[in-house]
């Protein structure tokens, strides 16, 4: 399994004539294979275009992403995108949701619900199997929409700021749990945000933006020993040192933005 | 010792009196109205009172005229019905879906859906005559706009991330109709279903009353037209019954099908 994610040269224009807008110009980099990564940038400076760029949801003006080097032409199941309404399928319970991708697939009914109950296992739903979305939380179904995601095995995720309509404590929680995916599976995750501590707690480099059109401003490493509790980590110096260099970079966007 | 029983014990007290509360207001008319008839506080022509029109539904019942009569509006409603729900969904999904049909679509709807349809009822006659086929063809042709205009804007709105999400888990462009943009599409191609049933009805009636040919909206112009006021007043009575009974049924329906909204 690798997982490779490789930008070159990558635009991406919409619209025409006055209407057209850049929103993504020369933006090239890489992401290893099974590396975690967020993109931070100001609003507006085409994060989420570009990870739906990724997901081959739209069509590059120019450039080329691959994937192990095979350049992609739409959405593929080597990709799984986690939205921040989470869009789920309402009609389809919590369990009906999980085996969706499984079922697109040819997978035995039997098989099919193994795996599906493994990854409602994994993100502590179980016991939610058939309730509608209607009846979940935000956090909940937030975690139906990763497992719907995790349940076909894509080999890398694209989360659109996942946690942003959720509040602090229930935040957290699904940052944690997500870092417990990643460690146990593996995947290549790329994490838009807009909040840079959620940013340098997650991942292991952070790809700041520009804004208006975007594009890559800088990356940041993150080399956080991350093997003691959340309040071990957060409270460091080298949390503090690393939030602190990724929000300088990502202030001198915003007060362009201002002064412009 | 409480006398109502709880929601496993059959008879609920409780729940008779609420029903009871709610239509306090109703019996209340109801009561004005017999009186106003028994004192002959307006012309027997105009209003009888209540009673001799229960009679006179009684009567109609017992002599098969009534059902008969009933059959035949409903038959001529549902068909109709039927037939622009089948029409209305595939025109309006397609609308939604396709350029090439909402551009020939469009401009039509925005003319049609507007049209007073039973202003047409002169010219239906003059082309199909006055049987149950050009009474059908109307109510097709009446109720289809609002069925095709809720479930092509239904179908239009259907969200974005969920046809992407589901394309990123492997469906097709084919299967996406199926699997995606019609259970996401349904709740508002019911709603189109809700508004289009009472039209049918009202299509229907009104038919019945200028071409004649049976149904309620026939038996209650004989009425009028002999003088028999309670049979006029009871014909308006066996369609409110089925317009409050089709209504029921649709919501029964609407609550089977979207019991996940």
């Amino acid at each position: 399994m690798d997982g490779r994610v490789t930008i070159s040269e990558l635009e991406k224009v919409y619209g025409e004539g006055a209407e057209r807008t850049k929103a993504i110009e020369d933006l090239s980099f890489e992401v290893e294979g099974g590396e975690f990564i967020s993109v931070v940038g100001p609003s507006g400076c085409g994060k989420s275009t570009l990870l739906y760029l990724i997901a081959g949801f739209l069509d590059t003006t120019s450039g080329t992403i691959a994937i192990d080097d095979e350049p992609i032409s739409g959405p593929g199941t080597d990709r799984g995108v986690v939205f921040q309404d989470y869009a789920l399928f309402p009609w389809r319970t919590v369990f009906e949701n999980v085996t969706y991708g499984l079922e697109e697939d040819g997978v035995p009914k039997e098989e099919r619900q193994s795996i599906a109950q493994k990854y409602i296992d994994l993100v502590d739903l179980d016991g939610f199997e058939d309730k509608y979305p209607k009846e979940l939380s935000g956090g909940m179904k937030q975690r139906v929409g990763i497992a719907r995601t995790l349940a076909y095995e894509p080999k890398i995720l694209l989360m659109d700021e996942p946690f942003g309509a959720l509040d602090q404590p229930l935040r957290e929680a699904l940052q944690d749990q997500l870092r417990d995916i990643w460690n146990d599976l593996g995947k290549t995750i790329v994490f838009i945000t807009h909040d840079v501590e959620e940013a340098v707690y997650l991942s292991e480099r952070v790809l700041i933006m520009t804004r208006h059109p975007g594009t890559k401003k800088t990356v940041k490493e993150v080399g956080l020993d991350r093997s003691g509790s959340r309040e071990d980590i957060v409270t460091s110096d080298e949390f503090a040192e690393y939030k602190n260099s990724v929000w300088k970079s990502l202030h001198e966007e915003t007060q362009t933005e201002v002064t412009l | 010792m409480d006398v109502t029983t709880d929601a496993k014990g059959g008879f609920d007290l409780s729940r008779l009196v609420e029903f009871g509360k709610s239509i306090y207001s109703l019996v209340i008319v109801l009561v004005l109205w017999e009186l106003v008839g028994q004192f002959e506080l307006i012309h027997y022509y105009f209003l009888p009172p209540l009673s001799d029109i229960i009679i006179r539904f009684v009567e109609l019942t017992l002599s098969g005229d009534m059902l008969y009569n009933a059959y035949l509006t409903l038959y001529r409603a549902l068909v109709g019905l039927a037939i622009a729900s089948v029409l209305g969904v595939i025109v309006g999904v397609l609308s939604a879906r396709n350029d090439l049909v909402d551009w020939f679509f469009d401009p039509i709807i925005k003319i049609g859906y507007p049209v007073p349809i039973i202003s047409l009822i002169p010219v239906f006659m003059l082309w199909f005559g006055i049987g149950d086929l050009s009474k059908i063809i109307m109510v097709a042709v009446g109720t289809f706009w609002p069925v095709a205009v809720n479930a092509r804007d239904s179908t239009q709105q259907v969200q974005q991330n969920l046809v992407w999400a589901a394309q990123m888990m492997g469906t097709s462009d084919r299967r996406l109709l199926r699997r995606v943009v019609l259970p996401a599409a349904l709740p508002g191609i019911i709603t189109g279903f809700q508004i289009a049933m009472p039209l049918s009805l009202i299509i229907t009636f009104v038919f019945e009353m200028v071409a004649g040919g049976g149904g309620l909206g026939a038996l209650e112009i004989q009425g009028v037209r002999s003088f028999q006021s309670a049979q006029v007043y009871a014909a308006i009575i066996a369609v409110m019954f089925i317009g409050i009974g089709l209504d029921r049924g649709l919501r029964l329906i609407r609550s089977r099908l979207l019991h996940w909204t």
